[in-house]
């Protein structure tokens, strides 16, 4: 017989790993320190039954979890591994393999790209773009005015059309 | 600031939906299937390790609890039970005390007073059955010497 914190904790996995591992892997560029920031996330989960007791949206109190351990984590990291991460950027792919070799381009630019963003617009670019979240709902996750949000995720956007304007207009 | 992005938006909304729609449908990289195993492992290993230790922790207060559902219906008669108790358990250890001391406070006789004593019961023994003794410790005389002596006493 399983104990409901087993099933409670696989529940929690089946729906939300997926898009936490992509936010993560979008902040660490680095899959096993994204491996340990979601491990850390689901240990404090099953740590703290009532942690998620009276969160009314799931997945924005996660995102919220997984985004103050990346903040954490990339303080740990700091500024004397930069070289590395941008290293890592370039080499990493937030994105499936395409078939394709100019959807495959685009989309290691367009990687590349989301890495050279400041954190705060990138982690507004990747949850509105990805996870489809309205601006009220990124600022309840993200602990920001729906105005800071908007203006972020336009910033981002404006920096990624214009980094990658050349092969949208090529591939489309 | 602001104003001049919401008017760039506005200028070309086409273009901006286009290309929005177009990073938007990149699909991101699956998850390792192999970490759903391990994660879990690790996250239910120690929280059931934390639950476990939070579940001996909170043994005393559950035992109070159980106490006390079972004393509240009667805590008179509980308390009066008690106090019987608190009482025969003094008492015990009150009587145990002195039996103690009694005998703590009675020392061995000494060698004098043994010696005393027997030459009281030897002298006892001759009172009450005299004849006996004397028949006794004639017998003893006679047949505690050798033959030899024997004869030498009847004929004299």
């Amino acid at each position: 017989m399983r104990r409901p914190i087993e099933s409670e904790s696989e529940r929690l996995y089946d729906e939300h790993a997926q898009p936490l591992f992509a936010f993560l892997l979008n902040f660490t560029r680095d899959e096993s320190d994204t491996r340990d920031l979601l491990q850390e996330i689901f240990v404090k989960l099953a740590r703290d039954e009532n942690l998620l007791r009276g969160v009314r949206d799931e997945r924005a109190f996660l995102i919220r979890l997984a985004h103050n351990a990346a903040i954490d984590f990339l303080r740990r990291r700091g500024t004397r591994d930069k070289t590395k991460e941008n290293f890592t950027a370039e080499k990493i792919s937030l994105f499936a393999s395409a078939d394709d070799p100019d959807e495959k381009f685009f989309r290691e630019e367009l990687s590349i790209a989301l890495g050279e963003l400041p954190e705060e617009q990138r982690a507004i670019a990747h949850l509105k773009l990805w996870e489809g979240l309205t601006f009220a709902q990124l600022a309840a996750a993200l602990d920001i005015s729906p105005n800071t949000a908007a203006s972020r995720y336009r910033y981002a956007l404006d920096k990624l059309r214009a980094r990658l304007r050349p092969l949208y207009e090529e591939i489309k | 600031m602001k104003k001049q992005i919401g008017d760039r938006q506005d200028a070309c909304p086409t273009k901006m939906e286009n290309f929005e729609q177009k990073i938007s449908r990149q699909p991101l990289k699956k998850i390792p299937g192999e970490w759903r195993a391990e994660i879990l492992a690790a996250a239910i290993g120690r929280g059931s390790r934390i639950e476990s230790r939070r579940q001996e922790s909170r043994w005393p207060s559950t035992f109070a609890a159980r106490l006390s559902t079972i004393f509240w219906p009667h805590p008179k008669a509980w308390a009066a039970l008690a106090a019987i108790w608190i009482f025969i358990f003094t008492l015990n250890f009150s009587t145990r005390d002195k039996s103690q001391n009694v005998a703590e406070k009675f020392s061995p006789p000494s060698p004098e007073v043994i010696v005393e004593l027997k030459k009281q019961r030897q002298m006892f023994a001759e009172l009450m059955g005299s004849n006996e003794t004397r028949t006794a410790d004639r017998q003893k005389i006679f047949f505690s010497r050798p033959q030899s002596e024997r004869m030498e006493i009847l004929t004299a």
